[in-house]
């Protein structure tokens, strides 16, 4: 397998299948004397944004910190050893509703989505 | 039987999504001024997305992925951020291309100005979108679509030469004109390899939920369906040619003309088929393409999408066609010229065919994707060609603009 070939960029699902977003980024361990360990996968826009430079991270981190709270100022993190399956999807044993992740989308559906008649 | 009927419902769909605003008003522009000269262009447009289609399907049907989501997990985020930002950015001009076509159907009809229409369509819209599941918008709005096949109909009882149709199917070199001419071949040529479509198609194929068992299908769809529109453009090349060509009008520099196409052949009944099949036909493709800008954004970052959920449950997604379709109807609001703007995004369009196209070729030879069902040598050719094409329509199409445009 291959990190960044294999897994970064890829579809991310709770265990219920729930699509949260996609692999941004990947959180890599540095031991002494031993190779480098994958712990966690980032998402969400931070971590996105650090891809297309150090600066437009740090724009995207005061602004979600702004809108969002403390709780928002870094990317969302998944620990690595919870990942469950890697098929079209990577699945991760863990509860979306139980994370930050949907935050701004469970915002949206309360103050915007919710309040439109029919939805 | 189940297959039969999925293939004709397929293929249904595929015309009402191939004709739009965008393949009426370039074939017509073209056989009121060239005659049958440009039917090649129609041609070979259609020939493109016929591969471009198939391969979106098997795409999808074998790896379980959209051509967005391919083109990301592939390429990754960074090299995905620039075909993103170009088809919404096209996606948004020719959606508001097709609301201006049914604002425009609307003033035909009833005389008050296109502009006050332009709200209540992409009002319209919203409404299916919002309340619909994607069966309803898919199957429903596009077999209201079959009305346009009164433009077939219309060039039989023409009794055109056929011998001179066929003579137009072969490129030949203009004899007047001459940025005129290449310009509308690269809009009749933009119209007909539209992004959208594929990528729409391939949305669609997980939608419906296929999976390898769907590989026949899909080719006799994709074939087909756009043969089907295609045949439709080359209708109302023929009738824009004889009818409006005879009348004198080789400029059609004003939609008012338009109408007069069909009323030489079924009388007032004429001037009620072409702004039905205007009004259909751009509203059909105004709520795909509005569909895929929240497909796209949706599977670029990885939301929860599908139309079939309700809106409360997948908030973000919905809230981008809403925004979408709001957005898109305020230039035509403001009372920018809807045919002017059909052109430009046409030609547009074929200018930003590499970027979505040459990822084809990676992921369609990548067995990670599609195993054994991988390009074949002429599948292959094929999108070579269309890459080719496309690189030289985003050179010329800029100069053609300024020197060949309305």
């Amino acid at each position: 397998m291959q990190l960044l070939r294999d897994i970064l960029d890829k579809q991310v699902v709770d265990r219920e299948q729930v699509k949260i977003g996609k692999v941004d980024g990947l959180v890599a361990e540095l031991r002494q004397g031993k190779p480098p360990r994958v712990i966690a996968i980032e998402l969400g826009s931070i971590a996105l944004a650090r891809r297309l430079g150090a600066q437009p991270g740090r724009w995207t981190a005061r602004l979600a910190a702004k809108l969002g709270g403390k709780l928002q100022a870094r990317p969302h993190r998944i620990a690595w050893h919870k990942v469950r399956d890697i098929g079209v999807d990577i699945e991760f044993d863990m509860d979306v509703r139980r994370t930050k992740i949907f935050a701004w989308q469970h915002w949206l559906r309360d103050h915007v989505v919710g309040r439109i008649p029919g939805a | 039987m189940k297959k039969l009927l999925e293939i004709s419902l397929g293929v249904v769909t595929s015309v009402g999504g191939f004709l739009e605003v965008g393949s009426m008003a370039t074939a017509a522009q073209a056989g009121a001024l060239f005659g049958y000269q440009l039917i090649w262009a129609v041609v070979l447009g259609t020939i493109c997305i016929i591969f471009l289609v198939e391969m979106a399907g098997r795409f999808a049907a074998v790896s379980h992925h959209t051509i967005a989501d391919g083109i990301r997990e592939r390429f990754g985020f960074n090299a995905f951020i620039w075909p993103l930002l170009a088809v919404l950015l096209v996606n948004f001009l020719v959606l508001s291309a097709e609301i201006g076509g049914v604002a425009v159907a609307a003033e035909l009809a009833t005389g008050i100005s296109f502009q006050w229409w332009a709200l209540p369509v992409a009002f319209l819209a919203w409404l299916l979108l919002w309340k619909g599941t994607f069966g309803l918008i898919e199957k429903g709005v596009s077999m209201l679509g079959l009305v346009t096949l009164c433009f077939v109909v219309a060039a039989v009882m023409l009794r055109p030469e056929w011998k001179e149709v066929a003579v137009g199917a072969v490129p030949s070199l203009p004899h007047h004109d001459t940025a005129k001419y290449w310009f509308m071949a690269v809009s009749i040529l933009g119209a007909s390899i539209s992004p959208y479509l594929f990528m729409f198609y391939s949305s669609g194929a997980i939608e419906d939920q296929w999976d390898k068992s769907y590989l026949g299908t899909n080719r006799a769809i994709a074939g087909l369906g756009m043969s089907f529109g295609g045949t439709i453009s080359v209708g109302v090349l023929i009738v824009a040619a004889l009818v409006l060509g005879a009348h004198g009008v080789t400029e059609v520099d004003d939609y008012n003309q338009l109408p007069l196409m069909l009323i030489p052949i079924f009388g007032f009944w004429g001037f009620v088929l072409f702004v039905a099949s205007l009004a259909i036909a751009c509203f059909g493709a105004a709520l795909e393409v509005a569909l895929q800008q929240a497909y796209l954004v949706a599977q670029g970052f990885g939301w929860n999408w599908g139309e079939d959920l309700k809106p409360r449950d997948d908030p973000g997604f919905s809230l981008v066609y809403t925004l979408t379709l709001f957005l898109a109807a305020v230039p035509i609001a403001l009372g920018l010229d809807p045919l002017k703007l059909t052109i430009f995004s046409m030609a547009l369009t074929a200018a930003s065919l590499p970027l979505t196209v040459v990822p084809f070729l990676f992921l369609l030879n990548d067995d990670r994707y599609v195993g054994k069902h991988r390009n074949g040598v002429i599948s292959n050719a094929a999108v070579i060609f269309v890459i080719a094409l496309g690189f030289v329509l985003a050179v010329v199409t800029i100069p053609l603009q300024i020197f060949g445009g309305t």
